[in-house]
């Protein structure tokens, strides 16, 4: 073989080189090491989750934009997402059917205090599961998971019972009892965060609270409770929202008195059209379907703002708690 | 016996001492417990058992031992259809809310930037998913995906599944984007659980030539196995209020019905209870098998 020729070929695989170089830098860069940092998969990931949220969100567009229609767009089909001319008076209307200021008053003062009770009581049993020393710990962790698998239809028919004998139906305190003896809604969820996050802090803090002669409850209440803020914060907010939205024990035990919104937003029907009565679930009335968005929308409203508010603690806060371990 | 009593008085201090204070931070819930879960569990129980009737003062019980378990299922003629419906749409629903839930979760664990927004929109429809205002959507037909009518996925869906088992199928299609938004909660404990796995080990395969696919399954997804067993249960104990289950309804309607009442009620819970607790304990028998199979062979 001459030399010229196997020179030409060196040539040729440098160049090849070169260029399986130059395709491999561009790959790093479009496809990326990992999953995550190339070009093309960040784009993916934008495009698909983008797609996924639209669809997830569109009930709430639905929502807001058929608030805003009126009675001509509501019935014309052609009128799908956009209305002809924007109406304030399906608002008003609702704001009238649900009496919206005292059910407000109501649903906020359930939510408020029975929230703060959980925090508190959770808080004190998730750390006596987590800290003190207790007969049958094991038993009791148990129980109180199993609080949490009892579908609330097996005993809601005792516990109305025993409500109306106590003279607590259609009152706050409906709520706020069991709140206070730890049985509020999702409680034992909540008792075994806090027992997951007194459990992850160090001994030591305890020790040398006690050494220095403070009793549990001063332990307790100056130390350990405000150590937990970050978990208080996180089983104050979700606490809140599920009692907002909690709808099927109000049903039962507030339906005649000291009505929270979800009631209210059951019965508006019947109050925008009284000669309908009865028969009224499930059947789209074109006419009041606008009122009831904008029920709905006043519903979701004060949630929605304390998520703006507050999203970073909501989001970040599972992970925060330790929840998961 | 023949330990003395002072020896017996003691241990009692001892023990007072030792548990006095945990009883005294348990007290509430205990309380709470015996009043509001056992009295309640135990009433509705013997309720079960019992023809009650409301008569003034009180209530009247006639022992008539399984007769309402027995109507529910023979007598009744809603009732199991409307539990097997239910149960049909719900082995259909858990899955379908835990693996999307995996796939957003897996999504937003990547970084990239703006990822806090995407999180805080798939986050928020916990915040508004009332009970009424979903139904309320519901009843409206708001919440299907637009491409069920636009490509006629009804008759495909009736030719691969049939029968009734389709009906299901189509009912739980046709209110998915709503089915979706109980999937909040899910992909916050996901995405805190693919924090357990240590980065280092995402690197190490990397460097032995993994690529993502594999370390997706090899790695990610084994290590998420027990937040899939986690949401699972969460999934279908958050449906036990789900504003679409008839169950709820069907029980509250007899409840104030003179010829069933709190009896007949109190079965139809409990029936509904122990179809429940059995789903509950073959989710948590599988996981925990192929769990304990894993770390046998770790």
């Amino acid at each position: 073989m001459s030399a010229s020729i196997w020179l030409q070929k060196a040539g040729k695989q440098a160049k090849g080189l070169l260029w399986g170089r130059r395709v491999q830098k561009a790959k790093m860069i479009v496809l990326g090491r990992t999953l995550s940092d190339g070009l093309l998969a960040k784009l993916a990931i934008y495009a698909l989750l983008s797609i996924v949220a639209y669809l997830y969100l569109q009930p709430l567009l639905y929502m807001v934009s058929t608030m805003l229609k009126d009675m001509s767009d509501l019935l014309d089909p052609t009128v799908k997402w956009i209305p002809r001319a924007v109406t304030w008076e399906n608002l008003s209307k609702a704001f009238k059917g649900l009496q919206y200021p005292v059910a407000l008053r109501n649903t906020a003062l359930i939510a408020l205090s029975c929230s703060l009770a959980q925090v508190l009581v959770c808080a004190m049993t998730g750390y006596a599961l987590a800290r003190l020393a207790l007969p049958f710990k094991g038993l009791i962790t148990a129980l109180v998971i199993l609080t949490f698998l009892i579908p609330p239809q097996v005993i809601i028919i005792p516990l109305y019972v025993i409500f109306s004998k106590l003279g607590l139906l259609n009152t706050l305190f409906v709520f706020l009892v069991p709140a206070l003896f730890g049985q509020g809604l999702k409680g034992a969820l909540f008792i075994l965060i806090f027992r997951q996050f007194f459990r992850a802090q160090p001994a030591s803090l305890e020790e040398a609270a006690k050494l220095d002669g403070a009793s549990s409850f001063r332990l307790f209440f100056r130390i350990m409770l405000p150590l937990a803020q970050s978990a208080c914060l996180v089983v104050f907010l979700f606490s809140f929202i599920w009692y907002w939205n909690m709808y099927y024990e109000p049903s039962m035990f507030l339906a005649n008195g000291f009505t929270p919104l979800s009631i209210r937003l059951d019965n508006l029907e019947d109050v925008l059209n009284p000669s309908l009565l009865g028969n009224t679930h499930f059947i789209t009335n074109p006419v009041t379907e606008g009122t009831k968005m904008a029920a709905a929308f006043l519903i979701i409203l004060p949630p929605l703002i304390l998520f703006m508010v507050l999203q970073r603690w909501f989001v970040a806060g599972i992970e925060r708690t330790g929840i998961v371990e | 016996m023949s330990r003395s009593a002072p020896y017996r008085r003691k241990a009692m201090e001892h023990h007072a001492k030792r548990y006095g204070i945990g009883m005294l931070f348990m007290l509430p819930w205990m309380i709470g417990f015996s009043a509001f879960v056992a009295v309640p569990v135990g009433w509705s129980m013997f309720m079960s058992l019992h023809k009650v009737a409301v008569v003034p003062g009180g209530f009247k019980y006639d022992w008539i031992g399984l007769q309402n378990y027995r109507d529910a299922f023979l007598k009744d003629n809603v009732f199991p259809i409307e539990l097997i419906t239910y149960f049909q749409q719900m082995l259909l629903m858990v899955p379908v809310i835990v693996i999307f839930a995996l796939l957003i979760s897996l999504l937003l664990n990547q970084k990239f930037p703006g990822r806090f927004v995407y999180r805080a929109l798939f986050f928020l429809p916990v915040i508004f998913a009332t009970g009424q205002v979903l139904s309320e959507l519901f009843s409206q037909g708001a919440g299907d995906i637009p491409f069920l009518d636009q490509y006629n996925l009804e008759p495909l869906v009736r030719q691969y599944v049939g029968g009734e088992l389709a009906k299901t199928v189509m009912e739980v299609l046709g209110r998915i984007v709503l089915i979706l938004w109980y999937s909040g909660v899910q992909i916050l404990i996901f995405i805190a659980g693919f924090q357990t796995v240590s980065p280092s080990i995402y690197e190490a395969v990397r460097i032995d030539g993994a690529s993502p696919w594999d370390s997706f399954w090899k790695i990610t997804l084994p290590a998420s196995m027990p937040f899939v067993s986690l949401n699972m249960l969460y999934t279908i104990i958050d449906l036990f209020t789900f504003p679409l289950n008839p169950v709820l309804k069907h029980i509250r309607d007899n409840m104030f019905k003179v010829d069933t009442g709190y009896g007949y009620a109190s079965a139809l819970a409990w029936i509904y209870f122990a179809f429940i607790f059995a789903l509950i304990a073959i989710v948590t028998g599988l996981f925990s098998r192929s769990m304990s199979k894993r770390r046998g062979r770790a």
